[in-house]
């Protein structure tokens, strides 16, 4: 195998619409080690879910479809095989858990049972057998009595309870990647530092590689060695986790690094805000799908720039055809930043005509 | 329990001992009742004119329930809620239509809380429509208004909700709690739905808008870092109850409460490095059911810190410390070790 | 890749020109005109739309249009005759013009169908929508009700009435049928108000001061309209064969008055001698009643609401 467990290559899934396409991911590349831990971060319509569900084969093929690149987990491309072959990946090499536990677990079925399931259909062992390792697991996610809690239905726990019914599934076969999308949004803060230092755990002592999509720079920060920033179906920059928040090199990065309130800072003035709105998927921009909103942006950028390492860090590599850092694009940003507020303040302006229909 | 203030002008709203009881229902025509979901179980704050107060906590914490009680979405079980010396929690037919106009809310779901039926321009004009606040015309200039002050373009006024995304559907939702000028906004949860990059904006407005219109605010949120941007006090909630209570800066550098000890080390910080040196409080268990609350004091079947007292005899809610710093818990001095919050 | 140096600078940079609160996109379809492109791309549903209007023009202009306005014109020179030029449908055993007897009778039965829908879909309304906000005892009450109603034999029961109070006017056999039809649409209306009520925008209405009429007719019930409209033209349908039954059996319109039901009743004498008389008035009655519930499953596939705005 070579030197990565799964690598996507300028990975392009579209969606059929009456319009046209709509470009959800639009040439995404990004590689994850063994035991690697790796973030996809970005808002929502940024691509990140479609991401992780074409890797898994998930999305529905009309409207999706897989318009391009590969993705090559243990270097076999996921997109040339024929669907027996993934069945087989799915639950066994790859695990994944998604955001809502309660409409991913079955409520008609025990939870034992469908942890079971998935042990006898990748493992072939025998339903006793099957149980008692069920059980093994609910106990390793930490699910207290778990032998009778096998015999439970999904609505019978609590949320932070069934997300670790999802993880105990997840990993049951023990797969080489946990892909994770959003495992912990919809879930108290309290229960969110156990699901994730549960995850931490049990992908450190197995040696699973983890792939986290959130839009938390919280938790990716705690619990990430390399960031993968995502904005309009493209990658816009990646790096190592300290590297990222230490030294941004992406505006958009910067932007939302900016824009984040953080617990342990007071900050008396206004948060730096990024405008405006992700742009429509279906019509992009031309060049780099964040100049719109770009208080550095030039026209270069009508020519969307490559994902390049930086000049001097190889682990670092950004989409943009500037350095950030340097004073002069600095003040060229600020001027920028006041002629698109001037313009703003002026569409505001402007009075209407129009009648109220109460 | 608290000072009385009520003279003092400077206070718009004194919450005492508030309780909202929902009762749970058995039988199938004669409906007996079998127990009580307690969603408030005795709550009790100030909040000065001009001030805002974050009031945090997790599902079942109740405070959700407390937003829709004093705007009489729901009727206070027991308790007073006195608004600028008045007592919401009794108060009916005119009389509350009437205080009604002081107290706004902005909700928590922008795609849910526009009417999908009604036009942005109906939606901001509603209360002023059914406050008689002017004439058609004058409703409809101040409409347009509100749109340019939540930033918002004026021919937007005929469009629907469906049509904006979920930062712009809040700006309008502002806009009509603005409409007819209250003094105080509840904002239950108004950035948890929308995008991380359109969080800052709407919260910049909120700011904004406050010192544009002298609003008092009591803003909810479960995000710990959101509230310690925006709030000068703090509430704790915890099953219903207020485990402590304090200015922003306190309750962050020296909690009183476990509870709030240990939300506090559950925040995750977007700063690699400090994230590696922090210890990491982990509660045990479950929230307990909101049927079933436990005896004595709420949170002793998952604090590190209980002890046979806990289980017992529930703390009272009380200053500790300097007389601005409340909490309630028996052991609130031991709270703040040394270990960085 | 090396930066992009920024020597030349004026030259290369980009005014703001691009808003910072863009102009919306072109005004999107309203919600009624997505619900009607939805409806005429179902095939079969604009089928059955298009017969109705058809018949509708051939019940009340038709007969204008060709010269058969008589229904009750008897004509014992051309007994059973065949369809013809001058009878297109034929005649009936005393010389009746078909055609006539068709087009007048299918003006009662659309007419009591419609009239009786639109009583019994503003009753069930009003009904539900009370049951459905208040709940409690009202709810209770108004419900028993609607199920004393349900469990009452409907035939039997408009049997007895038809013949007690009424004098098979055109008029009291629609109040007859409205008795019985408003009860599904209270059902319905009850569950969309129940669910409906809980939801935000109607609390937020309320914080901004609405009062209990306004929120249940300015707020929720226009979020209910979809599936009242689907049951509306469905009750079309079940109305038009409530009809005709009480008038095969004699107990709804009253000669003079053709109705297709009594067209049948009247015919069937003559099942084996001359079908037509039956046939054609069952044909009528069977595609419209047809038509009706196909525009109705296209209607409830039009306003899912998944398909709708986000």
């Amino acid at each position: 195998m070579g030197k990565y467990l799964l690598e996507v290559q300028d990975l392009k899934t579209y969606f059929k619409v009456k319009q046209g396409y709509v470009r959800a991911v639009d040439g995404v590349s990004f590689a994850i080690a063994p035991g690697e831990r790796v973030a996809i971060v970005g808002e929502s319509g940024c691509g990140k879910s479609v991401t992780a569900l074409s890797i898994m084969r998930l999305v529905a093929q009309p409207p999706g479809e897989y318009k391009g690149g590969s993705i090559l987990f243990e270097d076999m491309d996921l997109l040339d095989q024929p669907e027996s072959v993934i069945c087989k990946i799915r639950g066994a090499k790859i695990g994944m858990i998604f955001q809502d536990p309660m409409t991913c677990l079955n409520p008609t079925m025990t939870v034992g049972k469908q942890i079971a399931e998935g042990l006898r259909l990748h493992l072939k062992i025998r339903p006793d057998e099957a149980r008692k390792r069920a059980i093994t697991l609910l106990e390793q996610v930490g699910i207290p009595a778990a032998a009778e809690r096998y015999h439970s239905y999904p609505h019978q726990f609590s949320g932070g309870m069934r997300q670790r019914v999802m993880i105990a599934i997840a990993l049951a076969c023990n797969p080489k990647l946990l892909i994770a999308d959003e495992p912990t949004t919809a879930l108290d803060v309290t229960v969110q530092a156990q699901i994730l230092e549960l995850m931490n755990g049990i992908c450190r002592e197995f040696g699973t590689a983890l792939m986290l999509i959130t839009h938390d720079l919280g938790v990716v920060a705690g619990m990430t060695d390399r960031v993968v920033v995502m904005y309009a179906g493209k990658v816009v920059e990646e790096a190592p986790t300290e590297e990222l928040f230490a030294n941004p090199r992406h505006p958009y990065t910067l932007g939302l690094l900016e824009s984040v309130p953080r617990l342990d800072q007071v900050r008396d003035e206004e948060l730096r805000t990024i405008e405006g709105a992700p742009p429509d998927l279906l019509a992009p921009p031309p060049g780099c799908p964040f100049m719109p909103r770009c208080a550095f942006a030039r026209k270069q950028c009508l020519t969307m720039p490559p994902l390049d390492p930086l000049p001097k860090n190889e682990q670092h590599r950004k989409a943009c055809w500037f350095d950030i850092t340097d004073p002069k694009v600095q003040e060229y940003a600020e001027r920028r930043r006041a002629a698109m507020e001037a313009l703003k303040a002026k569409a505001l302006e402007t009075t209407g005509n129009k009648t109220v229909t109460s | 329990m608290m000072a009385d203030t009520l003279v003092e002008k400077q206070t718009l709203l004194q919450v005492e001992n508030l309780k909202l009881y929902f009762p749970l229902y058995r039988g199938l025509i004669l409906q007996r009742v079998t127990g009580h979901v307690r969603a408030i179980d005795g709550v009790s704050f100030s909040i000065e004119r001009g001030q805002t107060l974050g009031l945090v906590g997790e599902s079942g914490s109740g405070k959700t329930s407390v937003a829709r009680a004093l705007v009489r979405l729901y009727k206070p079980t027991e308790g007073r809620i006195y608004f600028d010396g008045k007592d919401l929690a009794t108060l009916e037919g005119e009389a509350l239509r009437n205080m009604r106009q002081r107290i706004q809310m902005i909700f928590q779901d922008p795609y849910a809380s526009l009417n999908p039926r009604f036009t942005i321009a109906s939606l901001i004009a509603e209360p002023m429509v059914i406050y008689r606040y002017g004439s058609k015309q004058e409703i409809q200039d101040r409409v347009l208004e509100l749109l340019r002050v939540v930033g918002l373009r004026p021919e937007y006024a005929d469009r629907y909700p469906h049509e904006f995304s979920g930062g712009q559907r809040q700006r309008i939702a502002i806009a009509r709690a603005l409409a007819i000028q209250p003094e105080f906004v509840i904002a239950d949860e108004p950035v948890s739905a929308l995008d991380v990059s359109v969080r800052a904006q709407v919260l910049n407005l909120l700011r904004q808008l406050q010192r544009q219109f002298s609003l008092t605010y009591l803003f909810i949120s479960h995000d710990l870092s959101v509230v310690r941007h925006f709030a000068d006090r703090i509430a704790v909630m915890y099953l219903g109850k207020i485990v402590e209570l304090a200015d922003r800066d306190e309750l962050y550098a020296v909690p009183r409460h476990p509870y709030t000890k240990a939300l506090l080390s559950a925040v995750p910080i977007p700063d690699p490095k400090v994230e590696k040196r922090r210890s990491r409080i982990i509660l045990s268990g479950d929230l307990p059911s909101p049927i079933n609350i436990p005896s004595g004091c709420h949170f002793h079947t998952r604090c590190p810190m209980a002890q046979e007292i806990c289980r017992k005899e529930e703390p009272r809610f009380e200053p500790k410390g300097n007389g601005t710093h409340y909490a309630a818990c028996h052991f609130s001095d031991k709270v703040s070790g040394t270990e960085d919050a | 890749m090396m930066d992009t140096p920024i020597e030349k600078e004026r030259e290369d940079e980009l005014e703001a020109l691009l808003e910072v609160t863009p102009a919306l996109a072109q005004k999107r379809r309203s919600q009624a005109r997505i619900i009607l492109d939805r409806f005429l791309r179902n095939r079969t549903a604009t089928i059955g739309a298009s017969f109705l209007i058809l018949l509708f023009l051939f019940c009340f202009i038709g007969p204008f249009l060709t010269g058969h306005t008589n229904p009750n014109q008897p004509n014992l020179l051309a007994p059973d005759a065949a369809p013809s030029l001058a009878y297109p449908f034929g005649a009936d055993d005393v010389g009746r013009d078909l055609l006539a007897r068709a087009a007048v009778g299918g003006q009662v039965s659309l007419l009591v169908g419609l009239a009786s829908m639109l009583v019994a879909i503003l009753l069930g309304t009003a009904i539900g929508a009370i049951a459905g906000y208040y709940g409690k005892l009202l709810d209770n009450i108004l419900m028993r009700i609607t199920d004393v109603f349900l469990a009452v034999p409907t035939y039997l029961l408009l049997f007895v009435l038809s013949a007690s109070f009424t004098n098979g006017s055109v008029y009291s056999i629609i109040v007859l049928i409205s008795i019985f039809g408003w009860t599904t649409a209270a059902r319905l209306v009850r569950g969309e108000f129940l669910a409906l009520k809980e939801r935000e925008y109607v609390m937020a209405a309320r914080t901004v001061g609405a009062k209990d009429f306004r929120l249940m007719f300015r707020h929720i019930l226009p979020n209910a309209i979809g599936p009242i409209i689907v049951n509306a033209t469905l009750l079309v349908g079940q109305n038009i064969i409530l009809e005709s039954v009480l008038s095969y059996f004699g107990f709804g319109v009253q000669a003079p008055f053709p109705s297709w039901g009594s067209l049948i009743s009247d015919g069937q004498g003559q099942i084996n001698t001359d079908p037509k008389l039956v046939f054609i008035p069952g044909i009528l009655i069977f595609l419209t009643v047809l038509s009706c519930n196909l525009v109705g499953d296209g209607l409830r596939d039009a306003f899912d609401p998944h398909m709708t705005e986000r």
